[in-house]
């Protein structure tokens, strides 16, 4: 039964897989020499360990609208499972994005200040976003019946995801911005030396590679908590 | 005071001189007083150099190492309880 919810086999060598890569990642992270930039110095290297913290939402949130619009369409449960999980992993990635930022920024851009929170417009955003998210996991609370949660919040997850990018990409693109692309700001391509992207991508796949394992985890864990109680929330 | 970042560094010099004065026993120590005691260690030279940046990596492995143990451990466990819940509660033949 399980053998069919999850490839253990698969999962495995992935788990040990992304092992291998993250400790890579993070070695040529601090290993690496990078150039030396005034007021950004060696916070330039939060670029591998901040930026990822939002692809790896980003593809939180693709893999539970997937599993949202699977509900939809066929009403399994299992779907449901995983597109909770998935909301759930993503947004505690999100958080750990959010807290990042802000302390990167109090001690690289608002030194001599006492301003943590400058409404940053991609903060900002971001944050709308995990609160869109926490509405998700509040409404599915509210509701018992776990064939009747499973639909209406596949709906709203449908909804959340849809908001996403335009917080995350769209808006804060339109505004002024710390973050790379924004207005009065270069794009990320024209100011990154290549030996950072040589960490830089490497280190998107391996914290995504976390999220899968997380996320692996908690739906095996949700599964057998089905099996026990007949109700799959976790 | 000044909001210029570079004063507001120089005036946090100043207060880290100031306070050295009244350095306890327990601070002395790191506070600055007398080290180096001796020479640098290899070690010591390699994890001071670049800014002590090897520092950080260093805690930022063990961190790693940790959430790594964590992580096998938690797949060991979800085996060992798939294991028995499958012994025990028969395969629902449910839509699932």
């Amino acid at each position: 039964m399980t053998e069919s919810l999850v490839n253990i086999k698969r999962y495995t060598l992935v788990r040990n897989t992304v092992i291998v890569w993250v400790t890579g990642v993070l070695l040529a992270g601090f290993l690496l020499d990078i150039p030396k930039i005034s007021i950004l110095e060696h916070t330039a290297r939060n670029l591998y360990f901040h930026v990822p913290m939002w692809f790896t939402l980003m593809a939180a949130v693709f893999v539970s609208a997937y599993h949202s619009f699977k509900v939809l369409k066929s009403g399994d449960l299992l779907s449901d499972i995983r597109a909770l999980q998935a909301a759930r992993v993503g947004a505690f990635f999100g958080v750990l994005g959010l807290v990042t930022g802000i302390v990167w920024s109090k001690f690289t851009w608002y030194v001599g200040t006492d301003v943590w929170w400058n409404f940053d417009p991609r903060q900002s955003m971001v944050t709308l976003q995990l609160l869109i998210y926490g509405a998700y996991f509040v409404l599915r609370s509210a509701l018992d019946d776990p064939l009747k949660r499973g639909r209406i919040a596949a709906v709203y997850n449908l909804f959340a995801a849809t908001t996403t990018p335009f917080l995350l990409y769209v808006i804060p693109r339109q505004m002024q911005s710390l973050h790379p692309g924004a207005e009065g700001n270069p794009a990320f391509s024209e100011i990154t030396h290549p030996i950072m992207r040589l960490v830089f991508y490497p280190a998107i796949i391996g914290f995504i590679g976390i999220f899968w394992v997380i996320y692996t985890q908690r739906v095996r864990t949700a599964f057998l908590k089905y099996r026990v109680t007949q109700d799959p929330e976790l | 005071m000044s909001t210029n970042p570079i004063n507001i560094l120089q005036d946090a010099q100043a207060q880290d001189q100031a306070a050295e004065i009244n350095a306890t026993a327990y601070d002395s120590l790191w506070a600055g007083g007398d080290i180096p005691i001796q020479e640098l260690s290899r070690m010591e030279q390699i994890m001071l150099s670049n800014d002590k940046l090897y520092v950080v990596l260093a805690v930022v492995l063990i961190i790693w190492v940790g959430i790594v143990l964590l992580l096998l451990r938690n797949d060991r466990r979800l085996k060992e309880v798939e294991r028995s819940v499958a012994e025990r509660i028969p395969d629902m033949d449910d839509e699932l």
